[in-house]
């Protein structure tokens, strides 16, 4: 019987063209075998380690994002604005007689409010 | 969400948004460690800094990166330059001790394991490092010939033949196991 050494040193024998015939079998085999055989490394505080040494992202970047993000809220509030039934909710306040400087804090409030929390989602 | 790795990558050279790096770096850190450990002959501790130092090297690259490759062909391919780079400044200077810890501890692990597993670890150690490299990267990373060419930084004729030789012992080497399995 053939030691393993020698098994080895006959198969760097081998010539190209008998190397390259391929074994699609073998070779799906193999590949299964290595990736079985691959543990999975548990993080353990390796990423928090990389994005620690990481340099600050570069201001450019973090203004564009921010003005997406301010851009983002505004079109979303014209939107709210657009569809919402003022003439309606005026004509309902005056049905019911509550004062129209009171009516327009309370909107303004509420807008505020509104954008506010926009604001602060999008740059959570 | 799982964002794509280019979906990531635009976000993090558009935005700054650096949450889309960490998910990129927790997408490939086990992967990369485990292929580094092989490079670094088993120094676990070298592997790990390589692959960390190759993870903010990629980090600052990224905005030159064109997206002709693969992230991780890329990735792979900076790690491979700084392993090879340490290797070329420190190669007298091999912690010892620190490989051979990690290789008992490797060895205790593999009398744990299935025949199967420690017969294609002792087949491994018998191609050449060009050789386990091509195998590592095409048969079990699942990168092309191509792209471990890239990686490798060899010609593409080298790589097909690293990787046929490598076959072609690990054919004749693994046989015994592969019959056992066909034959149920």
């Amino acid at each position: 019987m053939d030691s393993f050494d020698q098994k080895l040193s006959k198969n760097d024998g081998m010539t190209d063209s008998a190397l390259l015939g391929s074994d699609p079998e073998f070779d799906t085999w193999l590949s299964r075998q290595l990736q079985f055989d691959e543990p999975y490394l548990d993080d353990d505080g390796f990423c928090e380690q990389v994005m620690a040494k990481l340099p600050a992202p570069s201001k450019r970047s973090e203004k564009r994002a921010t003005r997406m993000q301010y851009a983002a809220v505004v079109a979303a509030s014209a939107i709210v604005a657009w569809q919402f039934p003022f003439g309606e909710v005026l004509n309902e306040a005056v049905r019911q007689s509550v004062s129209l400087y009171s009516l327009v804090g309370a909107g303004l409030l509420a807008s505020l409010a509104a954008m506010t929390g926009g604001i602060l989602a999008a740059r959570r | 969400m799982d964002l794509n790795d280019e979906e990531l990558i635009r976000r993090i050279v558009e935005d700054g948004d650096q949450r889309a790096y960490a998910q990129l770096v927790r997408r490939y850190q086990s992967q990369l460690r485990f292929s580094l450990r092989q490079l670094c002959d088993g120094d676990q501790g070298l592997a790990d800094d390589m692959a960390q130092e190759a993870f903010i090297k990629a980090y600052k690259a990224l905005p030159a990166f064109r997206g002709d490759a693969r992230f991780s062909t890329w990735l792979y391919r900076i790690a491979y330059n700084l392993v090879m780079s340490h290797k070329r400044k420190n190669a007298p200077e091999v912690n010892q001790e620190l490989v051979d810890r990690a290789q008992a501890e490797e060895s205790v692990e593999e009398s744990q394991q299935l025949g199967m597993a420690r017969d294609l670890h002792s087949a491994m150690e018998e191609l050449s490092e060009a050789q386990r490299q091509a195998v590592h990267l095409c048969m079990q990373r699942g990168f092309s010939h191509e792209e471990a060419a890239s990686i490798m930084k060899l010609p593409l004729g080298t790589v097909k033949s690293h990787v046929n030789r490598a076959r072609a012992k690990l054919q004749s080497l693994l046989q015994a196991w592969r019959e056992e399995v066909v034959s149920g």
